[in-house]
């Protein structure tokens, strides 16, 4: 079905649907850079009379934005390095040792992946209350695990399966003990599964919404997703431009992330994502 | 794996025993952590559920099987189970169809093919607030490129109320329900596709076959595996979707688009009552495990069937 | 110099026996082969040998010392793999120096035992690459080098060369059989086949279904196999197994076999036990069989040319026989011919359990 030529034919059925599929980010963008003004007309203006930053200037200088920023990034990296550490050291017991209740445990695991969170707002939210933990960042990083480290978990358990068990046995009769073998071996040749699960913990922090509404009231510990939805509608006046100059620098992250480890955040599909 | 553990003589094995303690100590944090915030809160849920709670104050005294009475009684979880059905059964239609042959687009030799990838899988990848953002503008009635276009283009005569009208809300979340989640169809049928061997096509070129027939006799089948876990996955994920119909429609227009998520949501921080609010999310994991017990049932079935064959 | 000591080791895998009652014990210096087919518990009894299988019950000693509760670690022993299990990651250096590192062997001596190695296995040339730049040869003798570098007592083989072409096995089985000669240490390798084990072993332990059959050297082997299952396993073309009743006559023994009546020799006959049952089986091995001339008729069924010799399938009135004919025969399918057989050594199983019945003093 693929030939060395380019198909033309599949590119030309193709392409309009990728268009289509890209066009509200185009105008997204396009939004952003123009002037208020030109958005309020009757007929369709596609391209902009004239370009303008104001709105991204005025995001960044008369909202809290940065702020927002600031605290997706320390809450969306504080996830991810946690949820490494213990997924990492997870997925390698689940797929290497043999112990009572380790095929219950990984079927636990698997079912908490399709639970909603909607179910655990409530008890965390009680809970976090308790500890004294409401309103933090720190108290997002631990409603986060809920999701991320269970996701995380079924992707390296996939990529480490993958792994042969010849070079762990060869590494441990040179002389490596169980963990110097783990270490040795495991870590090198698991590290573009650790590099993809990564990004998407990454990501999935970076976008998450209901649980930063639910558990965060104030702008120091709120992130992106809340922050922007918060600051920008009011009742009676949505500051389109602003929104979308907004939702662009919002994804600047993603789309760097994106463009470099493309690879690696569809590879672990095919490895962990849906195998499994 | 067997689990040998348990074949073991009482006395020998001491290696075995060290390998095992050292695996359960791996996976310690893990249990910690999942322990503490999701098994816990998980049965404190269905602890709350028999409470009536007061949110703001976290007070509450004990109602039994209240909450689910009137939950069941109302109509309103009846009325938010078939919402919630419709749109996920819906936004799951689009999402496997055009997900499946968007893959079978990028699986061709075509022009610029990754930067075509990359713009198809980018959508999932964004945070559900600025794709809510963006359509929302795009479906705003007075000033949205999509009336404009519309108009302009002289199909409609007068602009659309897209998200306050029904059906057009529902239509409209499903149509960005997909937009948003079908990559993740893409790049799994995508993964899929590239391990079919070739030789496959081959003998079925040989024997005669065109390319309607090559699909649905060899790539179809090839497909049926992981179409079974996607489809499974994604549905599960559409119903329990909150974010994307919250910032979309919040419900509307008068709960026609009020899915269960939102319901409990609405409950616990809207209504205030927090143990209807668990009770409601209690219900919704009880029709979830059915559903997810009969498909897995159904896919097994379906796979011995076809081994034994 | 360490002997190799499995006592009564059990091996399940769950409701599984896998290996019942291993009982082996292996001298200081021998290559012993472990041959069988899949299935027969070979490997597993190698990998419980290196730690990455755990026994049920029972002992294993390297040496004086009990390794059971050992680390693979500890217990002075180097593997090469089927998949040769390089590190991907590292180059051959690396992964020749990998285990004296383990070890905390100095910088020094590492590069010393390294050079060592190499110019003994001749991959001076290969020291910077990755594995998955070598070829399949290359790779092994990596492996290899990995294993030498240590200097370990025991030496284990998981059938390293079953994935190299025909040309190149060959050519590594008298490599390896070279290195044994040099070294004088003890291997355990692990085949399924005869051939390699035939050639390069000191003593052939051959197993089947987690039960050895049989450990002797490879010409005691081929020569008096202990029971039907050897018999048929070792050699090639395999050896002629049929169904026979043996008829005592006063003080001679008659195996009828098809329509075969063989008259025993007087030596063969002596070595019955008197308590013999009348259904036996019979084997033959090809080279034992002599066509052209002898009393008996058969029809050609199938004639494969090997060139420096011809194997030629043969009928007797619906028993199979394989014969082995040196050079080219002039033999067609269908023709009939007439044959002979070396009635001295003709090999007599228990129908019932297979085990050998007589012996005939070797050839």
């Amino acid at each position: 079905m693929t030939t060395r030529r380019p198909n033309l034919l599949a590119s030309l059925i193709a392409w309009p649907l990728v268009l289509i599929i890209a066009f509200p980010l185009a105008w997204m963008l396009l939004t952003s850079i123009k002037p208020a003004a030109e958005l309020f007309t009757r007929t369709p203006q596609w391209l902009p009379r004239s370009i303008t930053f104001e709105h991204y200037t005025r995001v960044l200088t008369e909202t809290p934005f940065l702020q927002y920023f600031g605290n997706s990034m320390i809450l969306a990296i504080s996830t991810t390095v946690l949820v490494i550490l213990v997924s990492v050291l997870g997925a390698y017991s689940l797929v290497r040792f043999r112990y009572r209740g380790r095929e219950t445990l990984a079927a636990l695991v698997l079912f908490t992946y399709l639970l909603p969170s909607v179910v655990l707002i409530s008890p965390l939210y009680l809970m976090l209350v308790k500890v004294g933990l409401a309103n933090t960042l720190a108290s997002l990083v631990a409603a986060y695990m809920s999701f991320a480290l269970p996701y995380a978990l079924w992707l390296l358990r996939s990529f480490m399966a993958g792994i042969p068990e010849d070079l762990e046995s060869a590494a441990m009769v040179d002389g490596a003990s169980r963990m110097g073998a783990f270490v040795d071996v495991v870590l090198p040749q698991a590290l573009p599964g650790i590099i993809s699960t990564a990004l998407f913990t990454f990501i999935l922090a970076w976008n998450e919404y209901l649980y930063a509404l639910v558990l965060v009231n104030s702008d120091e510990a709120r992130p992106l997703t809340t922050g922007v939805m918060n600051m920008l509608i009011s009742a009676f006046n949505i500051e389109w431009s602003l929104l979308m100059a907004a939702s662009v620098m919002m994804s600047i992250p993603l789309v760097i992330l994106f463009a470099f480890f493309q690879r690696y955040l569809t590879s672990s599909f095919g490895a962990g994502g849906v195998k499994g | 794996m067997p689990d040998a553990a348990a074949a073991r003589p009482p006395g020998a094995g001491a290696l075995e025993r060290r390998d095992a303690l050292l695996g359960m100590a791996l996976i310690a944090p893990t249990i910690l952590v999942l322990g503490a915030v999701i098994v816990y809160p998980l049965l404190s849920a269905i602890y709350l559920s028999f409470f009536s709670i007061y949110t703001p104050t976290l007070e509450g005294h004990f109602v039994g099987l209240a909450n689910y009475r009137d939950l069941l009684g109302s109509g309103g979880f009846w009325s938010a189970l078939v919402t919630t059905a419709i749109w996920t059964v819906g936004t799951l239609t689009l999402q496997i169809l055009v997900g499946v042959g968007m893959a079978l687009l990028l699986h061709q030799n075509i022009l610029f093919r990754s930067l075509a990838r990359g713009l198809v899988l980018f959508p999932y990848f964004l945070s559900t607030v600025v794709a809510v953002l963006v359509w929302r503008w795009l479906f705003n009635d007075l000033y949205g490129i999509l009336n404009q276009m519309l108009m302009n283009a002289g199909i409609i005569a007068a602009p659309v109320n897209w998200l306050g009208a029904m059906p057009n809300a529902m239509l409209s979340i499903m149509v960005v329900g997909a937009w948003k989640f079908f990559p993740f169809v893409v790049i799994a049928v995508l993964a899929r596709l590239q391990t079919i061997p070739e030789s496959l096509y081959e003998a079925a070129r040989i024997d005669g076959a065109g390319p309607v027939s090559r699909f649905f006799d060899v790539t179809l089948p090839q497909l049926r595996d992981v179409l079974t876990i996607v489809i499974l996955l994604r549905t599960v994920w559409d119903f329990k979707e909150f974010d994307l119909i919250y910032l979309m429609t919040g419900g509307g227009p008068v709960n026609g688009t009020r899915t269960l998520p939102l319901i409990v949501y609405n409950q616990a921080f809207g209504l205030n009552q927090m143990g209807m609010a668990a009770a409601y999310a209690v219900s919704m994991m009880l029709v979830m495990l059915v559903f997810m017990l009969a498909y897995l049932r159904r896919a097994n079935a379906r796979s011995e069937a076809d081994s034994a064959a | 110099m360490v002997q190799v000591v499995f006592e009564k080791v059990r091996k399940s895998f769950g409701a599984t026996v896998a290996i019942p009652c291993l009982d082996l014990r292996i001298e200081s210096g021998e290559f012993v082969s472990l041959l069988g087919p899949s299935g027969c518990g070979k490997t597993t009894t190698l990998r419980m040998l290196a730690g990455l299988e755990q026994t049920s019950s029972g002992s294993i000693r390297i040496g004086d010392r009990d390794v059971v509760d050992l680390a693979p670690a500890a217990r002075d022993i180097a593997m090469v793999f089927q998949s040769y299990a390089l590190y991907p990651h590292m180059t051959v250096a690396e992964n020749i120096c990998y285990p004296l590192k383990k070890r905390g062997v100095a910088k020094a001596e590492r590069a010393t035992k390294l050079a060592d190695v190499a110019a003994l296995l001749q991959l001076g040339p290969l020291l910077d690459r990755k594995p998955k730049q070598l070829s399949g040869g290359q790779q092994q003798r990596v492996a290899l080098g990995r294993a030498l570098v240590r200097d370990p007592s025991v030496f284990l083989l998981d059938e390293p060369l079953s994935n190299l072409d025909a040309a190149l096995r060959a050519h590594m089985r008298a490599e390896l059989i070279e290195l044994h000669r040099r070294l004088g240490k003890t291997m355990v390798y692990v085949t399924h086949d005869q051939l390699e084990a035939m050639t390069m072993s000191t003593r052939i332990a051959v197993m089947r279904d987690g039960v050895l059959q049989q450990f002797a050297p490879p010409a005691e082997i081929y020569n008096h196999p202990a029971n039907a299952f050897v018999a048929g396993f070792i050699g090639t073309p395999a050896m002629t197994l049929a169904d026979g009743l043996l008829v005592r006559e006063a003080d001679k023994a008659i195996v009828r076999a098809g329509a075969l009546a063989i008259d025993l020799p007087q030596a063969l006959a002596a070595s019955l036990p008197a308590a013999t049952p009348s259904a036996i089986t019979v084997g033959i091995r090809p080279e034992d069989v002599a066509v052209g001339a002898g009393p008996w008729a058969a029809r050609v069924r199938l004639v494969e040319p090997i060139g420096h010799e011809t194997i030629v399938f043969l009928d007797a009135d619906g028993l199979s026989l394989t014969a082995r004919v040196t050079g080219s025969a002039a033999l067609h399918a269908g023709e009939t011919v007439a044959f002979d057989l070396r009635r001295d050594r003709l090999h007599l199983f228990d129908k019932t359990d297979g085990r050998r019945l007589a012996t005939v003093p070797s050839a």
